[in-house]
């Protein structure tokens, strides 16, 4: 096979103008209910040209339906939808900028491979077959497929069905493409290919992409900023590092990542806050409206937390540190994770790199502690505590 | 004792796996092969005396000769044109029906719309198109109501025309197209339709150009529930048309209850076998020339895209 542009792509500048905001997308205060039931909330969105985006949620949140109506398939009961500029959400689909990548694929099984990907440039007027031709050929070898072209879809692996459907979606040249879970079906090896092969190409094509998962490892290592949504809105978007280090809500802080979560209340004007068996001391003081003792929620990542025998020694004595035994410890790769039983009664996490730390065994007798610049502090809301783990 | 049990497990492993098939071919070879084989059979013979159905004593084509005469070819003519166009009619109106029933209507409420496309089948086939006979006769309902509503001055009967025929073919014989396509079209997964809508088709186009070539083996199933049976039914045909509505079948019918001439009757049901299973024939050839015809320049256009990488 010929040397594929995909893996030679780098990150070139034919990333579309922002200035003619082709490949824009917005939301505008957009809601949209099923029987009643509101599943999106008053949206508002926007991505920029060239922009890879990913709408992370837990599942039922509203991300395909948020999706769906970008494409077309879904009216907003309210709010407006625009795309490359131009107001859309009177337009049914086919009238749209926008092509997508579906989860099940919905590759055409009475068509080949070829035939498939020329669908889309067969619906338009003004392209004559030899283009057609051209940019079949061309998108097939972009995905590598080229070998398949006169086979049926139903004769392809999983991996091979969703390049053709990428192809199928791509070789329309869209401002923005939209993909819906596209890689969740995929072994875990084949996925972890996937994704740098998706970013890879998108960089290289510059095409906006928005981009629904669950998986917020993927959301993260792939995307130029994240949405996380919650319930039909969006709790928080930014870049992956921030949403990952400054986590706008108790919400978005549990679902990226693994989190210790303390519930307490605060203390000493906000310098302080007690919670079960000890103190923590946040990196900087706590403002929270309203009266008295507020009720906070403060996470500390597990690779945070210090494991040791000795107490910490520090000039705020036993802040930020609670004893504890070993309950459990783990391999994971390069390192260590220590589930420890506090003796107030919670149950931490802690990630210790292997080559630092000596192996501590199960039931010894430990301090977890941390700083306080890892202290993250929100407000105790209502939002369910999202159990340990639960962020694949 | 070993060996003793090694025996049977060796001769099971030694099954060859049409034997699974046997129930079925016997069934097949009782209730399809055998009787028409007797039927040729008895084409074949000749009736000999006034009291006899038939004998084998001599084989000879005449019957087919007789069968072949100017009544038979009339009635004959007119029973393909109504299994035709009856065929056609049902198609044309069982295709949107199903279409709407399997994509438009909720899911819970499909069962009911199915449930009612059945009702009519609650009732005897026969009783059902008599009913029909008292709509449609000068006195009926249909007179009546156009009457009463200025279209037309006189009693007025639709009874007893090709129109009428027709009515009830479509009455008894559209459940039987609308099943298999129901069938079909729900199979279709939803999402390659919105795939083809978001590449640029709309409805219609979605409907020519993904729908209804996936629908295709519903669209077959629904023509020859409908076009077989319809071509030997002729209690619909007299009781609506008269003397208009004479179908082949009751001629082969009449052979063999009336004139007791079971040899005709046979070569008549020969003849009848064979003009349908040609008139199915032909229609597949034509589907695959049309698909064919349709397809072609497309196919070509993308042809050895495959072969060039290979260099
Ligand atoms: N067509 C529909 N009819 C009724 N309810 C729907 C429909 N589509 C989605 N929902 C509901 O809306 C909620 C959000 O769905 P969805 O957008 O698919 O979530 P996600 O993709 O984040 O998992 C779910 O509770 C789902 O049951
Ligand atoms: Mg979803």
């Amino acid at each position: 096979m010929s040397s594929s542009p995909t893996r030679n792509a780098v990150a070139s500048g034919r990333r579309a103008d922002a200035g003619d905001g082709k490949g824009s997308v917005e939301l505008r205060s957009v809601s949209k209910s099923f029987g009643g039931v509101t599943v999106v909330k008053d949206l508002d969105l926007s991505v920029n040209p060239g922009e890879f985006l990913s709408l992370l949620g837990p599942s039922g949140c509203g991300k395909t339906t948020t999706l769906r109506m970008l494409a077309g398939f879904e009216q907003p009961d309210s709010g407006e939808v625009l795309i490359s500029g131009a107001a859309v959400q009177h337009l049914p689909p086919h009238k749209r900028d926008v092509n997508t990548v579906f989860q099940s694929y919905a590759l055409f099984p009475h068509m080949t491979v070829a035939a498939n990907i020329a669908y889309g440039l067969r619906q338009r007027r003004g392209i004559d077959r030899a283009e057609i031709r051209s940019r079949v050929a061309e998108a097939l070898d972009m995905v590598q497929m080229t070998r398949f072209a006169d086979r049926k879809p139903n004769r392809l692996s999983g991996g091979q069905q969703q390049r053709v459907a990428l192809a199928r979606a791509l070789v329309n040249r869209p401002g923005v493409l939209l993909l819906d879970e596209p890689l969740a079906a995929l072994d875990r090896k084949l996925r972890e290919d996937m994704q740098v092969e998706l970013k890879l190409l998108q960089s290289r094509l510059g095409t906006t992409f928005v981009f629904v998962t669950h998986d917020q490892e993927e959301a993260l290592s792939m995307s130029d900023r994240v949405a996380v949504m919650l319930d039909g809105r969006i709790e928080q978007i930014a870049d992956p590092y921030t949403v990952y280090e400054r986590p706008a809500t108790a919400f978005v802080a549990g679902f990226i990542g693994q989190q210790n979560f303390f519930d307490g209340t605060v203390a000493d004007a906000g310098r302080a806050i007690e919670i079960d068996g000890g103190t923590v001391l946040p990196a900087e003081p706590v403002t929270i409206h309203g009266s008295g003792a507020a009720a906070v929620r403060v996470a500390v990542r597990p690779e945070a937390v210090t494991v040791a025998e000795a107490a910490p020694a520090g000039p705020d004595g036993s802040a930020n540190a609670l004893p504890g035994a070993v309950a459990a410890v783990s391999l994971l790769g390069d390192v260590l994770q220590y589930v420890v039983h506090a003796d107030a009664g919670h149950e931490l996490l802690a990630r210790v790199p292997r080559r630092q730390a000596g192996r501590l065994a199960e039931g010894a007798r430990v301090w977890c502690s941390w700083a306080p610049s890892d202290v993250h502090v929100f407000p105790a809301e209502v939002t369910p505590r999202a159990p340990i783990g639960s962020a694949k | 004792m070993t060996s003793d049990r090694r025996v049977p497990r060796a001769a099971r492993r030694a099954v060859p796996p049409g034997l699974l098939a046997t129930p079925a071919l016997a069934w097949l070879a009782l209730f399809f092969v055998a009787p028409v084989g007797l039927v040729f059979w008895y084409s074949l013979g000749r009736k000999p005396g006034l009291y006899q159905t038939h004998a084998n004593d001599v084989l000879t084509l005449d019957r087919y000769r007789e069968a072949l005469g100017d009544t038979f070819l009339t009635s004959f003519s007119g029973t393909l044109r109504i299994g035709v166009t009856g065929t056609a009619l049902c198609l044309a109106i069982g295709l949107p029906f199903a279409y709407w029933l399997a994509v438009k209507v909720r899911p819970h409420r499909r069962f009911v719309v199915l449930a009612l496309v059945l009702v009519p089948f609650w009732t005897n086939f026969l009783i059902r198109t008599i009913g029909w006979q008292v709509v449609l006769s000068p006195e009926g309902f249909a007179s009546r109501a156009m009457q009463s509503l200025g279209l037309i001055d006189a009693p007025f009967s639709m009874l007893f025309t090709r129109g009428a025929v027709l009515l009830g073919v479509v009455y008894n014989y559209l459940p039987m197209m609308i099943l298999p396509l129901y069938v079909a079209l729900d199979r279709i997964d939803g999402s390659l339709r919105e795939a083809s809508n978001d590449l640029g088709a709309n409805r219609w186009r979605t409907a020519l150009q993904v729908t209804l070539p996936l629908a295709r083996p519903g669209i077959a199933a629904g023509l020859l529930l409908v076009f077989i049976p319809l071509m030997g039914d002729y209690v619909t045909a007299a009781v609506l048309g008269g003397a208009r509505g004479n179908m082949v079948g009751q001629l082969v019918a009449s052979q063999f209850q009336q004139a007791q001439n079971w040899a005709l009757g046979s070569a008549m049901a020969v003849v009848l076998i064979v003009v349908i299973a040609l008139t199915i024939l032909a229609t597949a050839a034509a589907g695959a020339v049309c698909t064919w015809l349709l397809t072609h320049r497309r196919r070509r256009e993308l042809a050895g895209i495959a072969e060039g990488s290979a260099a």
